[in-house]
């Protein structure tokens, strides 16, 4: 419960203006819906006794009063749905603001999977029912009731008595129908979906290997044990969600009845005029819809809760590494006297929870123009020094000197121009070309554009395309090849002008004729800038001018 | 088209049982709240007593009055209990029967994927796992929500006006006139809102994409100092979006403002007209005598009952396009796996296969021969009579250019393909005929080999028939043949390391020695065949694949595809496919 709240209250102080009027435009068409029925009820029947007694009635003002409630919930109904709706589209742009922002903190620190993001998702489009489903509904039927409990006083003790039994019953209803037990049965549902998304993605992703190991078959069997999961747990919240409404639907209609017996009773006893008393009883009518609105809401209030939780923790979690990690433990006040452009000085490093540091006593050193070879066998290090060197990573014990600075004295920005890294697995966005090449450059113009593609290769599969620079990448869009994807990459790489380039295993699951022509064109294009390369192949180790290999945790210089 | 059909039937389709059962559910919700009727009645006329009893102003003139309103009062609770229990009915059995048509249309995806063989192409695993998932449970609100108000659409209003028409024929007018201009209305609207919003759901789904996207992106955008640019643009799109998605709905909300207002002007309409003929004032709109008191608030109480069904359909109106559109997408994935049905039907009745214990190279290695195999990939013929025997306990090591057909001719001998002509034998027996149970007893090693979400030693075990009967001592030699003992002590949690898509992220040659690790595991496995053993491996890692390979293949008929010349250290016979595919005598081949 306490992350809704937060949640809501969060919301509430996004925009205070757009989460209160939102609510107080909802209730003009609730007030005008119950008034209509109210107002028709007590107009016929006091048209009824004028008609058989002959007496005046002034027909006029309640005619245009039922037309004007009608007119006044139509329009009240349309702004209630635009204002609402505006107010949580509002806060969720930047709820996906703030979820970003939280992860751009932190991100290297652990490798994200596809299922968590979906699920954050997933998530954000359950919240944004929080406002709509929960918080007006629920504030509407209390100043409703409150409303009618006020005016049931004054008419009669009979009447207020009952209506608060039967308003009290459906406060009830609400707060069973908030079940916190239920947790555990939407955990169990999130993860059949989860285990069923996992599946179906190995089922598609590695036939060969599950026809030899497990079969396709019984992959299948498993995916539809899931589905059957799935399903059970959703059977037994519609269940639940059905047995609400209908209890609420049943304690409106009993309303009704009992209210045609009290009024009836009071008229009866001389207590209540007839006329009030019809339009009384037909209030009772337009009842179960206003409180009903507010039980799906409350009965989905566990997974909303557990969307709620997921996000804030997400915002947290990684709001809470940055305060640890943000600021350099000791800033070197030395300065670095050689004249490397990257010198490592006894480096250590040690992954969170791992037995032993996977480098320690590490020193190595980079001249102007010099390329050097890192090598070893996999699982050695090399990506945690390409890691470090990036600032990916910070070492536990020893010194990265950059140009003569601590590379922990750089600002973010200072860093990112200095070093350019080009990565085992580069990332392509879902944008345009131009978009993906802007990511290394933002200021670069068509020109430069061109001139990059034309060094990788690519100007003249890019310009095939008809939208040229602004074709999409991605699967509606232009479709290119491992080997062109990572040749796009290269292009990012030859708009940067760093000091210092990292290859982290560049040429890693491309071909022999591919890899060897992305390294000649990036070699060919550098020109007096370092280059630290993470290397296992031949061709990589040939164009070094030193190799440094490391050998497990007992790490030194040749 | 032809390819999914099954019966003719689509993908996410509701077949005559379910139909069936949705439009009774339909059908029952109609009872339910056709029962308002009698209510109605139990209300207005106890009013109407009340009322004559205030007017003729005797003392006690009725003193049936207690009587008759207690049994009104018991008659309207009877009858709303009535109601509920229909309600709940109702909805129960639509419910069930959207979850049988989801579960119908995830075990169609299934079973087209399975059908296909594994040499054959297939739609990305995330496109997949998202249709399996997401788009498959967009069925369900289309067929428990929508479906059912179809029918409650096509009773109620009716019984309202003719019951209406039945005191008052111009009460019954005046639902007639404002509830079926509201769907013309509504079209209007609605068909200009329905693109719109359309293009706005894809809209958001792009923005929630964009989002994923940089976030997964993080690394490349931080290495390359443009998270500031991101950020900015993010906000940009999301206020965008916001924007563009609030001009739509005001389009939409439109119509069931429309709804709204003819609903609202219907029940003012009716209770004016119904005052109007009580004072007097209005003589017209009955059949002969004047409307009586109770008969006017009956009129009035059916009036907001007729629009109700109304109200509820055009809210479910989403959930029939998001169906609709969810449809429409599995349908297509359906075509892009490309199972002829003949193919599903096979698999969805297919029986435990045969297990072949009695065969003799279960036990020891066995002789392969191709004899004069043909195989035709897209009008090229990779395979022209081709010919081939691999002795009993013989390494082959196949090298080749690429797309010579290494991994084709690998493919054959596991009965992922079948050739055009000609037949692949294992000892004598036909490959088609025992391909089920020899994938169960062959140690294999693919070319992008996957290990699949779970620990390390899930993975493994996947190889055993009997995962209860293996011995950690077992599991340790397996990962020591293939040189991943400390590849897989360095893991954070060791053997109960969760790999795959939400674990831990192994680098290529890793997975590559842990799937040999699991190939390993199959010790008393006769066969072996290996694709590409030492793509993406350093050379040292390289080496100790190869040694853990040389073990392996003593006493086992083996098949090795490569193109790294360290692989043909290991000793056995060296097949160099670009010149022994040239159709010839068999006698020819070395």
């Amino acid at each position: 419960m306490t992350a809704v709240w937060q949640f809501i209250k969060s919301q509430q102080r996004f925009s205070r203006l757009h989460f209160w009027v939102g609510i107080a435009v909802s209730l003009l068409p609730v007030a005008a819906g119950i008034l209509l029925l109210g107002v028709s009820g007590w107009f016929i029947t006091a048209a009824a006794l004028a008609g058989l007694s002959g007496a005046f009635l002034n027909i006029f003002a309640p005619s245009a009063i039922i037309r004007a409630l009608a007119i006044i919930r139509t329009a009240g109904r349309y702004g209630e749905r635009v204002l609402t709706h505006d107010a949580t589209f509002r806060f969720l742009t930047d709820l996906r603001n703030r979820l970003f922002e939280a992860y751009a903190i932190e991100p290297a620190k652990k490798k994200r999977s596809g299922t968590v993001l979906n699920r954050l998702t997933a998530d954000i489009d359950a919240l944004d029912s929080v406002y709509l489903r929960l918080v007006v509904p629920i504030v509407l039927a209390v100043i409703v009731a409150t409303f009618l409990l006020v005016v049931w006083a004054t008419v009669s003790r009979a009447v207020f008595t009952f209506g608060l039994i039967f308003i009290a019953a459906w406060a009830i209803l609400a707060w069973r129908s908030f079940d916190n037990s239920e947790r555990n049965t939407v955990r169990r549902a999130d993860a059949a979906s989860d285990a069923m998304r996992l599946r179906a993605a190995d089922l598609a992703g590695g036939r060969r290997d599950i026809a030899v190991y497990g079969g396709l078959g019984d992959a299948a069997d498993h995916i539809l044990t899931a589905d059957g999961r799935l399903m059970e747990v959703e059977e037994k919240l519609e269940q639940r969600s059905n047995r609400l409404v209908g209890l609420s639907s049943l304690n409106g209609q009993t309303f009704l009845a009992f209210m045609l017996l009290v009024c009836a009773w009071e008229v009866a006893d001389g207590r209540l005029t007839l006329a009030p008393a019809v339009g009384l009883v037909l209030v009772v009518m337009a009842l179960p819809e206003l409180f009903s609105a507010m039980l799906p809401g409350l009965a989905n209030l566990p997974r909303t809760e557990l969307a709620a939780e997921r996000s804030i923790a997400a915002r947290r979690k990684n709001a809470g590494t940055d305060g640890s990690t943000a600021k350099p433990e000791a800033p070197s006040e030395l300065e670095d006297t050689t004249d490397a452009v990257l010198r490592f000085e006894s480096v250590r490093f040690n992954y969170p929870g791992a037995a032993r540091p996977i480098l320690d006593g590490l020193s190595l050193e980079i001249g102007h123009g010099e390329v050097v070879a890192v090598a070893g066998r996999s699982g050695c290090g090399k990506t945690t020094v390409a890691s470090l060197a990036a600032r990916l990573l910070d070492a536990d014990k020893g010194t990265i000197w950059l140009n003569g600075t601590d590379i922990r004295d750089f600002s973010e920005s200072d860093l990112r121009r200095s070093v350019a890294v080009l990565s085992q697995r580069p990332y392509l966005f879902n944008d345009t070309i131009a978009a993906n090449l802007r990511i290394a450059n933002p200021d670069a113009g068509e020109a430069e554009l061109w001139e990059a593609l034309e060094r990788s290769a690519l100007a003249e599969r890019i310009a095939q395309g008809e939208e040229g620079l602004q074709s999409i990448l991605g699967e509606a869009g232009l479709g290119l090849s491992g080997g062109e994807q990572r040749r796009l990459a290269l292009a990012r790489a030859f708009l940067t002008r760093p000091s210092l380039y990292v290859l982290d295993e560049m040429t890693e699951g491309l071909d022999e004729n591919t890899g060897a022509e992305v390294l000649a064109r990036f070699l060919d294009f550098r020109t007096d800038q370092a280059v630290l390369m993470i290397a296992h192949k031949d061709r990589e180790l040939d164009v070094a001018d030193r190799v440094v290999r490391l050998s497990g945790s007992d790490t030194r210089l040749p | 088209m032809e390819n999914s059909g099954k019966s003719g039937q689509e993908i996410g389709d509701a077949d005559i049982s379910e139909k069936t059962a949705l439009n009774w559910a339909g059908t029952i919700l109609a009872v339910a709240d056709l029962l308002w009727i009698p209510q109605a009645g139990l209300i207005a006329w106890p009013l109407g007593l009340v009322l004559s009893d205030v007017t003729v102003d005797s003392q006690g003139a009725n003193s049936e009055l207690p009587v008759v309103l207690l049994t009104c009062v018991a008659g309207l609770v009877m009858i709303a209990l009535i109601r509920v229990y229909l309600q709940i009915l109702a909805q129960g059995q639509a419910q069930r029967a959207a979850r049988r048509i989801q579960k119908k249309a995830r075990g169609d995806l299934l079973f087209a994927a399975i059908a296909r063989s594994p040499a054959q192409s297939f739609p990305p695993s995330g496109a997949f796992a998202a249709h399996v998932t997401d788009q498959v449970d967009l069925l369900g609100p289309y067929y428990r929500n929508y479906w059912p108000q179809f029918m409650r659409l096509k009773l109620v209003p009716l019984a309202i006006v003719l019951v209406t028409a039945w005191f008052s024929w111009l009460a019954a007018l005046i639902l007639v006139i404002s509830g079926p201009v509201i769907p013309v209305f509504m079209a209007l609207i609605g068909a200009r809102a329905k693109t719109a919003s359309a293009d706005q759901q894809e809209e958001l789904a792009r923005l929630s994409g964009m989002l994923l996207d940089r976030i997964r992106g993080l690394e490349t955008l931080v290495l390359f100092g443009a998270v500031g640019n991101s950020r900015s643009e993010i906000r940009d799109a999301g206020e965008r979006f916001r924007l563009g998605t609030m001009r739509v709905l005001k389009v939409a909300f439109l119509s069931s403002t429309v709804l709204e207002l003819f609903s609202a002007l219907g029940i003012a309409f009716s209770a004016v007209y119904v005052g109007f003929s009580l004072l007097g004032d209005i003589e017209i709109g009955v059949w002969g005598k004047s409307l009586g008191y109770a008969q006017g608030l009956f009129i009035l109480l059916l009036a907001p009952e007729f629009f109700a069904p109304l109200r509820s359909f055009s809210a479910a109106y989403h959930d029939r396009a998001a169906g609709l559109a969810a449809r429409q997408k599995l349908s297509e994935m359906l075509d892009a796996i490309d199972t002829p049905a003949a193919a599903v039907s096979a698999v969805r009745t297919a029986v435990e296969p045969q297990m072949h214990q009695d065969k003799k190279w279960l036990f020891e290695a066995p002789g392969i021969s191709f004899g004069n195999v043909t195989i035709d990939l897209a009008g090229r013929k990779v395979f022209d009579r081709f010919n081939c025997r691999i002795e009993p306990g013989e390494t082959l090591l196949i090298t080749g250019r690429s797309g010579c057909g290494k991994t084709t001719l690998l493919d054959l001998v596991l009965g992922f393909r079948m050739p055009d002509c000609g037949n692949v034998l294992v000892d004598g027996d036909d490959i088609s005929m025992v391909a089920d149970a020899l994938r169960r007893k062959v140690m294999y090693l693919g070319q992008a080999p996957r290990l699949f979400h779970g620990s390390v030693k899930a993975n493994l075990l996947k190889a055993m028939p009997d995962p209860s009967g293996v011995q950690d001592a077992d599991i340790q030699t397996a990962l020591h043949l293939a040189g991943a003992q400390d590849l897989v002590s360095r893991l954070p949690r060791g053997l109960a390391t969760q790999l795959g898509e939400d674990g831990f992220g192994l680098s290529v040659g890793e997975i590559r020695r842990i799937a040999l690790a699991r190939a390993a595991m199959r010790k008393e496995a006769r066969i072996l065949i290996v694709d590409e053993p030492t793509a993406g491996l350093d050379p040292d890692t390289a080496a100790d694949v190869i040694e853990g390979l040389k073990i392996l293949s003593k006493e086992r008929t083996c098949l090795i595809a490569t193109h790294d010349p360290a692989v043909l250290e290991i000793s056995g016979r060296h097949l160099d496919l670009d010149i022994a595919k040239t159709p010839v005598a068999p006698e020819n081949v070395k």
